[in-house]
């Protein structure tokens, strides 16, 4: 085993990569069932009440430290699946504000530009959430999360996608 | 020289270019040009480039000096000019984003510093055999600025998948000739580097050709099948109908 075979090991696996990447171009389209799917799996409100602040200071103020680490670390870890759902649902918003970008209708381009700059935020704004969650989940006696604008950045993309779901309803109907 | 081979050699040398040619009337016939100024350049140049190589070589001088100059100058050429086009698939992908722009700029050049440091090791560890000094260097040189540009493809293609992108048709053309041709130099400047027999180093010869003809092939591909939208832009209304009750409910 030397570095010649390394160097060629590495090459077979970059080509077999690329033409993964290739064939999934035509399969990864707005996947609307999959994106409904992780919509109604995720409880907004359980998720709201899980990154808390208040709530939070509230437990840090009856239980005991012990205590307190032990139920911030669940409620982390708990809240850790929100954000990957709502990770997932980003790409979805993404993908289909991005395809929406390319109607020749001028209208809908830009609202599907919109959702696309939306969803990608959501999308950052859920990596560092997910990063927060984990270090929460570590050292539990950190300063409590800040993840109202996430929530408020979903509810933003939600909005931009139900406006434009509207917008390409009226569309049809004139078609 | 065996009969199979002597034509395989000419063809995987004259056929790509010929159709690269081709890619170059059909991007400035469409007025790619303007959007794709550094990839037009690329194919102009890479032409030119064989018509003099390969004039030479038939002209006997394939041995000469001068022949492995010109060479040399024009690999430095091209290596350099595949940046150019990396940076403009780049602007292509994210001139629509400017927020994500911003973030894939910063990683992008963290991935390029790694890459470098990557390329350097390889580098300073590499040992080969080559006909002399000058022609050792250039190897192991082309292999460390093929590892940062197959690395920096790599980056471009999982960075995008990563927020839901879609690359354009023919950007996508591009940058998948590109990231072909790159893998396959990696493993084909690796084995230059090494030890080989006449038979086996004849056989070598033809790697590099032959996945640039399979990179032009891509290319030209691309360039002719009609952009297709990647996805749907729009849903049939029951769809969307389905969408907006399950978004409401959320949003109240």
């Amino acid at each position: 085993m030397n570095a010649t075979l390394v160097f060629v090991l590495i090459a077979f696996v970059l080509l077999l990569c690329f033409a993964y990447l290739a064939t999934r171009r035509t399969k990864d389209l707005p996947d609307v069932d999959r994106a409904l799917m992780a919509i109604r799996a995720l409880d907004i409100e359980a998720f709201r009440n899980l990154v808390d602040p208040e709530e939070e200071a509230f437990l840090r103020s009856r239980l005991p430290v012990a205590e307190f680490k032990r139920i911030k670390r669940e409620r982390a870890r708990a809240a850790l699946s929100y954000v990957r759902a709502l990770s997932s649902v980003s790409l979805q918003f993404a993908r289909l504000g991005d395809a929406a970008r390319r109607s020749p209708d001028p209208v809908i381009a830009a609202s599907g530009k919109q959702i696309a700059d939306s969803a990608i935020y959501l999308r950052l704004r859920a990596l560092d959430a997910g990063a927060q969650l984990m270090l929460a989940a570590a050292f539990p006696s950190l300063d409590p999360l800040r993840l109202r604008s996430l929530l408020q950045q979903y509810d933003r993309a939600s909005y931009l996608l139900l406006q434009h779901n509207l917008l390409t309803r009226n569309h049809s109907r004139a078609a | 020289m065996a009969h199979w081979y002597k034509f395989a050699l000419y063809y995987l040398w004259i056929a790509p270019h010929v159709l690269l040619a081709v890619v170059a009337v059909f991007i400035y016939t469409r007025r790619l040009h303007k959007n794709f100024p550094i990839f037009f350049f690329y194919t102009l140049f890479e032409t030119l480039e064989f018509l003099l190589l390969f004039s030479a070589y038939m002209a006997g001088h394939a041995t000469g000096v001068w022949y492995r100059y010109v060479f040399i100058a024009t690999l430095a050429g091209s290596t350099a000019l595949r940046f150019g086009i990396i940076q403009e698939i780049f602007n292509n992908i994210f001139c629509d984003y400017p927020r994500l722009e911003k973030l894939a700029a910063t990683s992008l050049r963290w991935i390029t510093g790694f890459l470098v440091v990557a390329a350097i090791v390889s580098a300073f560890y590499s040992s080969g055999t080559a006909p002399d000094n000058l022609m050792l260097g250039v190897k192991v040189l082309e292999r460390s600025v093929t590892i940062i540009q197959v690395g920096l493809m790599l980056f471009l293609f999982l960075f995008t998948r990563m927020f839901g992108l879609s690359w354009r048709s023919f950007v996508f053309g591009i940058g998948l000739g590109f990231a072909i041709f790159a893998s396959t130099m990696l493993a084909a400047w690796t084995l230059q580097l090494t030890a080989l027999n006449e038979h086996s180093k004849q056989l070598l010869d033809l790697l590099p050709t032959g996945s640039y003809h399979v990179s032009v092939v891509v290319w030209l591909g691309y360039l002719l099948a009609a952009e297709q939208p990647v996805g749907a832009a729009t849903y049939p209304v029951p769809e969307m109908d389905r969408w907006s009750g399950e978004l409401g409910r959320h949003l109240q």
